[in-house]
């Protein structure tokens, strides 16, 4: 697995879709909350992250995408995850992301939940 | 600030303070009331960072940097904080109005902490679901690739590594890298290296080598009853503001993490192992039939002569190959041959022998360049350590004329009517040794009582519990003793005293026999 995060984008109805691939640490963190401010700037104000190319995240990773979150919060904004790996969605649960963003576990049900 | 506009912004303050986010939203109307009470069109409130001063809040149309130099004289000093405003600015919050706003600066400060502590503790949670997950792997995850990938990654990720390399070690006791995370790590460490001791010892700084181009290491032997099974290997510690060194902390949890792996990667070492030796039994297995398919199932009619094989496979080990062929114009072919090695290899081997014998067949009979060309095809055939001893005689069913090639296969036994015991030895050097090995043929004559006996050296070299073996010594007695019976019985007698000899010790090696008996005085014509 590569080092460096690659992070692509996507639509679906009028969700914003971040597709992660590679490890979410301190410049993966980085890379999704320039990506995904880059897009709320843009005025995007329902995000999905689809972390299906990614096996693993570190407490820097997941402190960078509380801050996403927060910062969805401040906008009246709603952001989602999908695709977890088991492990992935449970360090979610216990590191209370899940308290202010939903997990899917197909992209598709994520996109019908936020577009409805 | 008049005593008429406090009192309208404290009640709006107090409102504010009760709203989710409080501190934020305190800040923010305290602020606004302060920029009315400046009268500017727009303000700016920056808190103390590491780096300077960073903008976290602004009220009005007007723009701010977001950061300010530590040594900054712009704008009004508060306790860990300074206050800017567009225009001129007469005095800083009084009375009552500042000291609100340093409190909302330190609650801001607190729930600050209190969240770091929250999300601290939260991950501490996330640490024992680790461990507790390869507990729970150790009774649910057999697939040993799997568990090992997932053990780095829990261990890069815990660690907020950067790089990671998981090393298990081998059946020479090397240290072999198994799976690496984020770059290349050294491939092996093999026994008796220094490094590899100082790394187990926990040498400081001993890891270096390990993980390439990162600056900082922490490794953990990954043992099992306290002997070393494997090496976790973590590189370079991330914080928000690069990398930095692994600490004490890091230590401990990656050593429990590790305590915890050793049993889940022993187990499923375990079964790898089990299914393993599982596969090489049906491999086997499978090869022994092949094996078997290629000796021949009847003999042909041989009149004047006697004809017998006999082959008993040990378990596993094969390569013992017999043929006794009739060709049209009265020519008795007997081959007997073993390949070196074991397994599907050595009866692949045994098909492609099997096959060339039949495609270099020619009227003209055996001939040196026959077995030249059979030399050189098993040597394109065959892998580098893989050979076959053979023993290949053509007998003439008229005249009882025997010409052979005995490429490096033990020396046929032929025991004269009066008793005497010559052999048929060896002509050349075993095929599949080298390309261009060349092969002489040798002859001579069966006559009425004459018996010969090809044999493998299965036979000569069974055991007995002392470790002695049989030898073609007492083969070649056996043999002679026994000359006159029938050639049935002279097999039963054969594999009685070998069986005897070696007092039951389960059979090493397959063991065959071919006997060709002249019953009447051929023709010389």
């Amino acid at each position: 697995m590569s080092e460096t995060l690659k992070v692509t984008t996507g639509r679906k109805d009028d969700v914003a879709v971040v597709y992660t691939e590679g490890y979410i640490n301190n410049q993966g963190g980085e890379e999704i909350a320039r990506v995904a401010g880059d897009l709320i700037s843009a005025g995007e104000r329902k995000l999905l992250l689809n972390l299906g190319g990614t096996k693993i995240v570190n407490s820097i990773g997941i402190s960078i995408l509380i801050e996403i979150i927060e910062k969805m919060l401040e906008i009246d904004g709603r952001l989602a995850f999908c695709n977890l790996t088991p492990t992935i969605e449970k360090t979610f649960h216990i590191m209370g992301l899940t308290q202010y963003a939903t997990i899917f576990e197909s992209e598709d049900g994520a996109v019908r939940e936020l577009a409805g | 600030m008049s005593d008429s506009s406090s009192g309208h912004d404290w009640a709006e303050l107090a409102e504010l303070a009760h709203q989710e986010h409080g501190d934020r939203a305190l800040a923010q109307g305290l602020l606004e009331a302060w920029r009315r009470e400046q009268g500017t069109a727009a303000a700016a409130l920056y808190v103390s960072s590491d780096s300077g001063f960073e903008r976290t809040l602004t009220s009005g149309s007007g723009s701010f940097p977001e950061r300010l130099p530590r040594d900054t004289s712009e704008g009004i000093a508060l306790p860990g904080a300074r206050l800017l405003a567009v225009g001129t600015i007469d005095r800083a919050p009084v009375g009552p109005l500042r000291v609100a706003l340093v409190a909302a600066l330190e609650i801001h400060r607190l729930r600050r902490r209190l969240k770091e502590q929250r999300f601290t503790h939260n991950y501490r949670g996330v640490e024992l679901e680790a461990l507790y997950d390869v507990g729970l792997a150790i009774a649910s995850t057999l697939d040993l690739d799997e568990l090992a990938e997932g053990v780095l990654l829990r261990a890069v990720s815990l660690l907020d590594a950067r790089r990671g390399a998981l090393y298990l070690r081998d059946g020479e006791g090397n240290f072999r890298l198994d799976h690496t995370f984020g770059g290349d790590a050294l491939a092996v460490l093999p026994v008796g290296d220094p490094r590899l001791a100082a790394v187990l010892s926990g040498e400081p700084d001993a890891e270096a080598d390990v993980l390439p181009g990162t600056h900082h290491h922490l490794a953990v032997a990954v043992e099992v009853d306290g002997d070393p099974r494997g090496l976790l290997v973590v590189g370079d510690k991330e914080s928000r503001t690069g990398v930095g060194p692994f600490g004490e902390r890091d230590r401990r949890t990656l050593g429990l993490f590790a305590n915890q792996a050793a049993i889940a990667l022993e187990n499923a070492r375990l079964h790898r192992q089990a299914l393993e030796k599982e596969r090489l039994e049906r491999e086997l297995d499978l090869a022994a039939d092949i094996q078997k398919r290629f000796l021949p199932t009847s003999l042909p009619e041989t009149g004047r002569f006697e004809v017998l094989g006999w082959n008993r496979p040990a378990r596993h080990v094969g390569g013992d190959y017999y043929d006794v062929r009739r060709l049209q114009d009265d020519r008795l072919v007997v081959v007997i041959a073993d390949v070196a090695g074991k397994g599907m290899p050595a009866a692949l081997l045994v098909s492609t022998l099997h096959s060339a014998l039949r495609l270099l067949e020619t009227p003209e009979g055996l001939a040196p360049e026959m077995i030249a060309r059979l030399n050189q095809h098993v040597t394109e055939a065959s892998a580098s350590n893989k050979f076959i001893t053979l023993l290949l005689a053509e007998i003439d069913l008229v005249g009882g004329g025997v010409r052979y090639v005995n490429a490096g296969h033990n020396a046929a036994l032929l025991v004269r009517d009066g008793g005497g015991v010559e052999t048929l030895g060896s002509t050349g050097l075993p095929l599949g040794l080298f390309a261009g090995s060349s092969y002489r043929v040798e002859g001579t004559s069966l006559s009425a009582g004459d018996l010969l006996c090809l044999f493998s050296d299965g036979l000569t070299e069974c055991e007995s519990p002392a470790g002695e073996e049989f030898g073609e010594g007492r083969l070649a007695a056996l043999v002679r003793e026994h000359a006159r019976r029938p050639l049935a019985e002279i097999v039963r007698e054969i594999d009685r005293v070998t069986t005897g000899f070696s007092e039951g010790a389960p059979q090493a090696d397959d063991q065959t026999l071919v006997f060709v008996r002249c019953t009447d005085e051929p023709s010389r014509g």
